[in-house]
């Protein structure tokens, strides 16, 4: 059984969780261009490598940051929005 | 007057014939035709979905119910009891699950006062299935339904447990009755016959299965006239 360790609820299968995608800086919309607004919207990175990433705990409804090597399909950490102290 | 309040496992309960009664509004089945009352030490699944509750999350969740002289649960996924034998339970962080007892408690009151407006405060209705599991037997019931070891937990320790049972979203705490283990369970009431009809069918696996709320918990209402072992 594959686990993913939520920042609030602890230890728990994945399949507990969704995916949220990349965690990705969003452009001024009022600023950027429409080039720029269209990547953001509409183009992921498939770059492997080590990620940061939405999850969402679905029984809890937390949403939290994990940290994962995407290559080796492994949560190296994880830990809540705006906190650093990681699990 | 009629109930005005239906349990999202009425039908269930229905085909077991029960002897009803009422409470908070809602048909309560206070004994099945054919339980077996020795299940209540082996395994007994009982639906309490009439209790009253409600809810609220937000960032001033805590700092409004202090101010409504709720006792708040200290820790994340913690609960506390009720003077009036109800529950206040804390969903991950700054969520709260607040159930009455069966004599009553302070949910009505919160709820009219959650219908002002406070910042950082917002009210989260439930109308859950709320199921209580009792018996020695109950621990393989959830080893095999749920992946997470919380029948493990100590019950002095009041865990909060959000997990996810035979697929449903639940959240369950142990809370034991006239000093035998019992957990509650709460799922959404849409997943409560499935959830019931699953857990009632791998109980009975396990020498267990369904049971009125007299056994467990007394007398909680009168019986509805003409209805000891009927339709009400």
């Amino acid at each position: 059984m594959k686990l993913l360790c939520c920042p609030v609820n602890g230890l728990r299968p994945v399949s507990e969780f969704a995916y949220g995608g990349e965690v990705r800086a969003m452009p001024d919309p009022a600023t950027c261009t429409d080039d720029q607004w269209a990547d953001h919207v509409f183009n992921r990175s498939g770059i492997p490598g080590v990620k940061i990433e939405w999850w969402y705990h679905l029984p809890s409804g937390v949403w939290f940051h994990a940290e994962r090597d995407v290559t080796a399909d492994r949560v190296l950490r994880t830990w809540m929005p705006g906190e650093e102290s990681a699990r | 007057m009629a109930a005005l309040r239906t349990s999202p496992i009425f039908t269930a309960l229905e085909a077991h014939s029960p002897e009803w009664g009422e409470h908070a509004g809602m048909r309560v089945a206070l004994r099945l035709r054919a339980e077996n009352a020795a299940n209540v030490d082996t395994l007994a699944l009982t639906d309490v979905s009439s209790l009253v509750r409600t809810g609220l999350k937000g960032p001033g969740a805590v700092r409004w119910l202090e101010a409504q002289e709720i006792p708040v649960p200290q820790g994340f996924n913690r609960w506390v009891p009720l003077p009036e034998g109800g529950l206040v339970a804390r969903l991950a962080r700054t969520e709260f699950l607040i159930e009455d007892g069966w004599a009553g408690g302070p949910v009505a009151r919160l709820a009219a006062a959650l219908r002002t407006t406070a910042p950082g405060v917002y009210p989260v209705p439930r109308q859950d299935c709320a199921i209580d599991i009792c018996g020695a037997n109950a621990p393989d019931l959830f080893a095999e339904t749920c992946a997470v070891p919380f029948a493990l937990d100590p019950p002095e320790a009041r865990i909060v447990t959000l997990t996810t049972m035979v697929g449903v979203g639940v959240t369950v705490l142990r809370r034991d009755v006239q000093g035998r283990p019992c957990w509650r369970l709460w799922c959404d009431g849409t997943s409560g016959p499935y959830l019931w009809e699953t857990l009632t069918s791998i109980a009975a696996e396990h020498g267990g299965g369904p049971m009125g709320v007299r056994v467990l918990h007394g007398d909680i209402s009168q019986p509805v006239a003409g209805t000891q072992g009927g339709r009400p």
